[in-house]
């Protein structure tokens, strides 16, 4: 109330007191009706939480327990961790649970419908993860499939991954995962067909540097990744928004060194380029229309709240429709601002955050039993920032695939 | 101060009201979750996706096995053709157990084809001629020579291929499924018969996840 300034009344200035006094008394009836808003708005709004209802830790037994709408954020990050530490079976029971979620979102589903609406905010939907993270997850997948000696549904995770970025609204970036389809080709060249149209897909996909070409005896694969993934939060007004963090790290590239070979291992593929270069998604315009609808709502809430005062106050005791006007404009303004401080478009930043930064690939002819190989991560500089000793053995008549991980 | 609250302040208290019920009321699907239901696999279930699923593997392993089932190299055959089972490739985009449609044909012939045709446990191989070998070493009894090698050869192999073309745009994911199986006769690479069936399904994800 201090800053409200001295007003005029019947020719007279009242005190700032006084004034303030005639305010608080017109203000009454909402006064009265406040305690009842307020209370049907705590109840009504209240957050239903789920609680721990779906235990994504069925595997491991040591993840932490998430809510049923975050089951497939933590599939994901279990499988990464998982997957870094060599425990395959919990990495590919993880990934299965979150791809076979994936696979069911198709049609009408009341947990996005939800997540539309005015009052809930983007988060309250099943996460499924922004392309990207859907891509990396069937990445993964087919890494698994291939260490299984199933090259063919390792290139069907592949192709399933390439597809879902290719509905990007910014089609210049369309499905333009490299490594993707220079795996899709090396699988089906394994498999006897015929693989260099989509090494040229590969090719042409490519940025700071060019795929190798394909070695047919090549019998050991190596599936590097290197750097941290990129991070999400929310922009605007209303935190609408869906922005992208690049991960910092030190690691530029990677180098395996095995059996007097040394196999460069570049980034072919940034995750955060991947994230960022998709242009706008149909949620994004859903949740600028929440923004436009919350800012307008509280604009005329202000409006309305302001008028009824000046209403209430100028026309108190003259027992005019103007005071009861001015007690409706009252209450119209303040629902407005309730709803719209109800109104949610705050974007979801769930987000993958275990994910790498780049990933890379190479591939050696080794002859069968155990063989030990050393994974330098390089800084800018080309000096090693941290060296890995990956030991493994190669299986006569199918592939070896060995995962490098800096994390 | 005499208030006055008529219908202007009472009304749009109730409009205010009825907004907040509207809008803030949060409700949970399901609250005690959906019990078991059982469903028939030649059935769409509500829970469905546009890749393989177990509708697709009985409509075509069924059309599968009565097309075997009628060629004439097996109705016509002199004894009983024997038949092994290689391994169906994926070109689908798809990651799917590929032994489950062969095992499905395999099994609705053995069970219905009245022994038109005999299938080859090579999968089982390891285990066989681990016993084949106690039985030769005397570690165990056998009911014949356990020198004469009484493996089946194949007269035929069954094997398949799953192919598709996907399509997605802002209207949706399309998928197309080609399965095609073929006969192929061991002794002269013919393909003696091939059956093929075709899938295509599509959908639409909700807003929130395009």
């Amino acid at each position: 109330m201090s800053n409200l300034l001295p007003t005029r009344r019947n020719g007279d200035v009242l005190s700032l007191r006084n004034a303030a006094l005639k305010q608080s008394k017109a203000l009454a009836p909402l006064a009265m009706w406040l305690p009842v808003v307020m209370l049907v708005f705590s109840t009504g709004c209240a957050t239903y939480s789920e609680g721990p209802a779906a235990s994504t830790a069925a595997v491991s037994g040591s993840a932490p327990q998430a809510p049923r709408r975050d089951a497939v954020l933590w599939s994901y990050r279990n499988a990464a961790l998982a997957l870094r530490a060599g425990r395959f079976d919990q990495a590919k029971a993880e990934l299965d649970d979150a791809i076979a979620r994936l696979g069911g979102i198709l049609g009408p589903n009341k947990d996005a419908a939800s997540a539309r609406r005015l009052f809930n905010e983007e988060a309250k939907k099943n996460f499924i993860g922004e392309p990207y993270e859907r891509v990396m997850a069937y990445f993964y997948r087919g890494i698994l499939y291939w260490m299984d000696g199933e090259p063919d549904n390792a290139r069907a995770c592949f192709r399933t991954g390439q597809l879902l970025d290719s509905d990007a609204e910014n089609k210049t970036y369309a499905g333009d995962w490299a490594l993707l389809d220079y795996l899709d080709g090396l699988a089906s060249m394994k498999l006897a067909a015929d693989g260099s149209d989509a090494l040229a897909r590969a090719q042409s996909h490519t940025r700071a540097t060019a795929l190798p070409a394909y070695v047919p005896r090549a019998n050991v694969l190596f599936f590097v990744e290197f750097g941290n993934g990129p991070l999400k939060y929310a922009s605007g007004q209303f935190r609408e928004q869906l922005r992208f963090r690049e991960g910092t790290s030190s690691v530029k590239s990677a180098v395996i060194k095995v059996a007097g070979q040394t196999l460069p291992a570049p980034s072919y593929d940034d995750v955060y380029f991947q994230a960022t270069t998709r242009g706008g998604r149909v949620m994004d315009h859903i949740l600028a229309g929440k923004a436009q609808f919350k800012g307008a709502t509280d604009a005329v809430g202000d409006a309305a709240i302001v008028s009824g005062a000046i209403l209430g106050v100028t026309q108190q005791g003259r027992r005019s429709n103007a005071d009861e006007i001015g007690a409706g404009l009252l209450l119209f303004g303040l629902a407005s601002k309730l709803i719209s401080g109800a109104t949610n478009p705050t974007a979801d930043t769930r987000c993958w955050e275990n994910l790498p930064g780049h990933l890379s690939f190479a591939a050696a002819e080794l002859p069968p039993g155990q063989h030990t190989a050393t994974a330098e991560f390089l800084n800018a500089a080309g000096t090693p920032h941290r060296v890995k000793t990956l030991t493994f053995t190669v299986q006569p008549g199918r592939d070896t695939v060995v995962f490098v991980s800096d994390h | 101060m005499k208030l006055n609250l008529d219908r202007w302040s009472v009304s749009l208290s109730c409009v205010a009201v009825a907004g907040l019920l509207a809008g803030c009321a949060s409700g949970v699907q399901n609250p005690r979750g959906v019990s078991v239901t059982e469903m028939k696999a030649d059935e769409r279930g509500f829970v469905a996706g546009t890749g393989v699923e177990s509708q697709d593997l009985v409509r075509v392993a069924d059309k599968m096995a009565r097309g075997i089932v009628g060629i004439p190299q097996v109705v016509r055959a002199q004894g009983t053709p024997r038949v092994v089972l290689d391994p169906v490739v994926n070109e689908t985009r798809f990651p799917i157990n590929k032994d489950i449609f062969l095992t499905r044909i395999r099994a609705q012939l053995n069970s219905q084809s009245a022994g038109k045709v005999v299938f080859l446990a090579r999968d089982r191989m390891t285990a066989l001629e681990r016993e084949r070998d106690l039985k030769r070493s005397g570690q165990v009894t056998s009911g014949s020579d356990p020198n004469v090698v009484e493996f089946k050869g194949a007269d035929f192999f069954l094997t398949g291929k799953l192919s598709s073309l996907t399509t997605r745009s802002s209207k949706g994911v399309s998928d197309y499924i080609l399965y095609t199986f073929q006969l192929i006769d061991a002794r002269t690479s013919d393909i003696i018969w091939e059956g093929f069936e075709e899938i295509k399904k599509q959908g639409l994800e909700d807003a929130v996840y395009r």
